[in-house]
């Protein structure tokens, strides 16, 4: 075994455990539930980075179909008392469905015209999010949610939906690695290096677009199932636009070409909202200032880094990992 | 409505109520201009700002996502302008051009910074932008909705049973303005020229002489101006707040593409039927569903139509 | 010999401009031929209408016996046709070998489910891609460059690289738009000997060209287009030779290499 495929291997085994024992270390209720939120944050934000990283296509709208999954979810669990494994996998096919419909017609066109097409279908879902009241109990939200449950084991401790949260993060960075190293992630980056050169080359680029956001899409909704689940209560606050802009800053932040950049970067920006229950010595006025100037950092972390480090952090980590093995 | 109560309908005889149904018809007439007023009115505003919309893409290829902003800001600034103590015409030309004049920055600073005018870089950057507006509009003029005085004071005007708010002849005269401006400048004038040569074929225009990053400033700088001038004239009738910027800036995107993306004349006209169309669903279907229907329109030509009711610059399909 | 590339009657305008003027002509399966004309002449358009990128205004273009007027591109790449670019195509970001490697994956299904699970059969065609890319630039002459992001590439190796991605494709013709632009005497005179091996492999090649040294040397026959429309179309020799083809690049001769 080379020296190189030896390291690929270790280094997330090694990771995986530190991220599973994390709970074993962190024993405070409220600050695992800040790293299960980092967690959430991640799935979508791989599916999220697949799609924009990689293939070049910006979403304004991922939050809409966290919610999509959530409230499936909700609706299937808390009133039709289905068992929740069918809920989660209903939740995700809604979200694939809706992005199917969303992504079809969109990415027909040339040009970013997917990028506007979310923003609308975005704020849409949340009037719906909000209106349909029988369905989602609209800004009051929907409470009383019932937790996961794999068969007969309820997941109700803290330790326990992190570590749900959490295996469902990697299942998904998985996949979604394993996409990038093949022929999609080929494709999705030979249409984002040259649409031409693409065509040129066979490559369906309306195909493999469709199916980046329908992957993605689908990420989203099976996060926002997770969410409902795991804090029990979901309302259309959570799904709105600013939130989309918040995944996509993630991602641009975590860089392109990179799904553990972005992942990373989700991590670190969930952290970040918590900053006064993570640093005890931080008070509660500075904690409320970093809260306030929150968006501002995003929108100018969103500028610089397309402007001066379009690699992100991804970019930062491949430099290391090259230094090291030179 | 209510001299149409029952009462009224009472059978007095076939002479009443021949009077009586001329009278529900004056009504029915009167209602629908109502609403026809207030679709030109709202539709006049989005025309303006997708007028921006396209003046940049024609320029960029890109979408500009702070168009909503740059409406937000002329708003803002005016109020602010107003309340330091500047007349209200004083306040609201300066607005427009410092409005103007931060638009043509934000160009120069970020947009420009991306070397290859990739489109998918300055999408990306003109939300970063449009978040980074917001949150300054926030910080310096506080989280309140703030009011801004009707250009000329006076009741409204009576035409055929439907009110007309003097703000709105204001709306429609300075919509008017803009739109003639825009057209003697593209037509009539070198410079006009000059940016619908870049807006066509950048290197071609390059090769001519022409300084294509200029042409581009000057797009971000006139739809800055058009999103502030809309924000400015419809402020005295809706208020104004910092968070104003993306409710306009989908429904004038909406508007654009509407009409045909990339077609000056095509934005107006997409404009004023987002207008009517907004305004026909809430006076005859549903109050609630106003805000919906630039999104169905938007979600709808783009599935349907995307080329727009007029036809926009080649909208291919890949 | 049968006519691989059967061009008939097509036109493209723009505007009020006739970039290409009802042009006919053939191409016989196994040989070389060559697309000359004065600048500006249409022969980037004519390309762009053979394979799918522009869609002629009318006329047809019949590939292998069938009408590929109405194609997409990815279907005339997938039906055997395959082309270069006059701007370089490239993928900036990705190796030289995965840059060849797009182009052997043009006949294979899209495979996100496949991938996602690693499935064996997928992992095998991947590594089939890769040695088939790395044989191409073996061919073209240009593996040492296998690794090198193809952003960072001299401009003579890109053009290279683009006809290896394009051979990629396992095309039966080859469209090539300028291949020698950038290329200095050797690498010139290399493309040469590369263009002999394609054809010698089976494969039909036509060339729009500016550089006629090349294109004598290299051509089994030549069309003339001037201003959009055909002026000529024969040998090398008689082409050579033709008044009204020497009349055409009267101005164009002295910018010639």
């Amino acid at each position: 075994m080379t020296r190189g495929r030896l390291v690929r291997i270790t280094v997330p085994v090694v990771v995986a455990a530190l991220v599973a024992a994390l709970p074993f270390v962190v024993t405070d209720r409220f600050l695992l539930k800040i790293f299960t939120y980092a967690g959430l944050n991640a799935i979508v934000v791989i599916g999220l980075s697949f799609l924009f990283g990689y293939g070049g296509q910006v979403s304004l709208g991922h939050a809409a179909f966290c919610g999509l999954g959530a409230y499936t979810c909700a609706n299937l669990t808390a009133t039709l008392h289905l068992p929740w494994l069918v809920a989660l996998a209903v939740a995700g096919a809604i979200a694939a469905v809706g992005g199917l419909l969303l992504a079809l017609p969109s990415l027909r066109l040339k040009g970013h015209y997917l990028a506007m097409a979310t923003l609308g279908f975005g704020e849409l879902m949340n009037l719906a999010f909000v209106e349909a009241v029988p369905l989602t109990h609209g800004v009051d939200g929907f409470t009383r949610i019932p937790p996961p449950s794999i068969g007969s084991l309820v997941l109700k401790s803290p330790a326990q939906l992190y570590w749900l949260v959490w295996a469902v993060a990697g299942v998904a960075l998985l996949l979604a690695a394993n996409m990038v190293s093949l022929r999609p992630g080929r494709a999705m980056r030979a249409m984002h290096g040259s649409e031409l050169g693409a065509m040129a080359c066979g490559v369906d680029l309306v195909g493999v677009k469709v199916r980046a956001f329908v992957v993605s899409a689908t990420m989203a909704g099976l996060s926002g199932a997770l969410y409902a689940s795991a804090i029990g209560f979901v309302s259309p606050k959570l799904f709105s636009v600013t939130i989309s802009v918040g995944f996509l800053a993630m991602a641009v932040i975590g860089g392109s070409n990179s799904l553990v950049g972005p992942v990373l970067a989700a991590i670190a920006l969930t952290l970040v909202q918590y900053l006064d229950a993570l640093v005890p010595g931080i008070s509660r006025e500075a904690a409320q200032i970093v809260q306030a100037w929150e968006p501002d950092v995003y929108g100018l972390l969103i500028v610089v880094v397309v402007l001066f480090a379009p690699g992100g952090i991804g970019a930062l980590w491949r430099r290391k990992r090259a230094g090291e093995a030179s | 409505m209510t001299w149409l109560s029952t009462g009224s309908r009472a059978s007095h005889g076939s002479r009443s109520s021949d009077i009586v149904r001329l009278g529900e018809l004056t009504v029915v007439v009167s209602e629908f201009l109502q609403f026809t007023v207030a679709g030109l009115k709202s539709g006049a505003i989005y025309s303006l700002v997708a007028l921006g919309f396209t003046i940049v893409f024609a320029a960029t290829g890109a979408i500009n996502f702070a168009q909503g902003e740059f409406f937000m800001l002329g708003g803002m600034i005016g109020v602010w302008l107003v309340n330091l103590g500047l007349p209200l015409p004083f306040a609201v030309v300066l607005a427009v051009v410092l409005t103007a004049c931060i638009g043509a920055a934000f160009e120069f600073l970020a947009v420009r910074r991306i070397g290859d005018g990739d489109p998918l870089r300055i999408i990306m950057v003109t939300i970063g932008g449009s978040v980074l507006f917001r949150q300054a509009a926030l910080h310096v003029f506080g989280p309140d909705e703030v009011p801004l005085a009707p250009f000329t004071r006076g009741s409204s005007i009576m035409v055929l049973g439907a009110a007309i708010e003097r703000q709105t002849l204001w709306i429609w005269a300075i919509t008017l303005v803009a739109v003639a401006a825009l057209f003697v400048l593209y037509r009539k004038t070198a410079f006009g020229k000059a940016m619908r040569a870049t807006a066509l074929r950048r290197e071609a225009a390059r090769l001519v002489g022409i300084d294509t990053s200029l042409m581009v400033t000057v797009s971000f700088a006139l739809a800055a101006a058009l999103g502030a001038l809309a924000g400015l004239v419809v402020a005295p009738l809706t208020q104004t707040a910092f968070d104003v910027g993306a409710g306009i800036g989908v429904k004038g995107f909406a508007a654009a593409i509407l009409g045909g993306l990339g077609n000056p004349v095509a934005a107006v006209g997409g404009g004023l039927v987002l207008g009517f169309l907004e305004s026909m669903t809430a006076g005859y279907i549903n109050p609630l569903y106003k805000d919906a229907v630039a999104l169905v329109v938007l979600l709808g030509v783009l599935f349907v139509k995307p080329e727009g009711l007029f036809g926009g610059t080649g909208r291919e399909k890949v | 010999m049968s006519s691989l590339l059967a061009v008939r009657g097509v036109t493209k305008r723009f505007g009020g401009l006739t970039a290409v003027d009802n042009v006919s002509f053939d191409v016989f399966e196994g040989t070389v031929k060559a697309l000359i004309g004065p600048n500006g002449a249409g022969k980037s358009t004519l390309f762009n209408t053979l394979t799918g990128f522009e869609p002629p205004d009318s006329g047809s273009v019949i590939f292998d016996g069938s009408e590929i007027v109405a194609r997409k591109p990815r279907d005339v790449v997938r039906s055997g046709l395959a082309r270069t670019f006059q701007n370089t195509q490239l993928f900036d970001g990705m190796s030289a070998l995965e840059n060849v490697m797009v182009g052997a994956q043009a006949h294979q299904p899209r495979g996100f489910a496949g991938s996602a699970l690693r499935l064996p059969s997928l992992i095998s065609e991947d590594r089939v891609a890769a040695e088939e890319a790395a044989r191409l630039l073996r061919l073209i002459g240009i593996e040492r460059w296998a690794d090198v992001p193809a952003g960072d590439l001299p401009s003579g190796i890109r053009r290279l690289l683009e006809i290896a991605r394009a051979l990629a494709t396992a095309p039966r013709m080859l469209l090539l738009d300028e291949p020698a632009a950038g290329l200095n005497a050797a690498e010139t005179s290399e493309l040469v000997h590369t263009m002999r091996r394609i054809r010698d492999g089976g494969i039909t090649v036509l060339i729009v060209e500016h550089d006629m040294g090349l294109v004598m040397e290299v051509s089994d026959e030549i069309v003339v287009i001037d201003r959009g429309r055909k002026i000529a179309e024969g040998p090398p020799r008689m082409i050579q030779r033709d008044p009204a083809v020497i009349a055409a690049y009267l101005g164009e001769v002295a910018d010639d290499e």
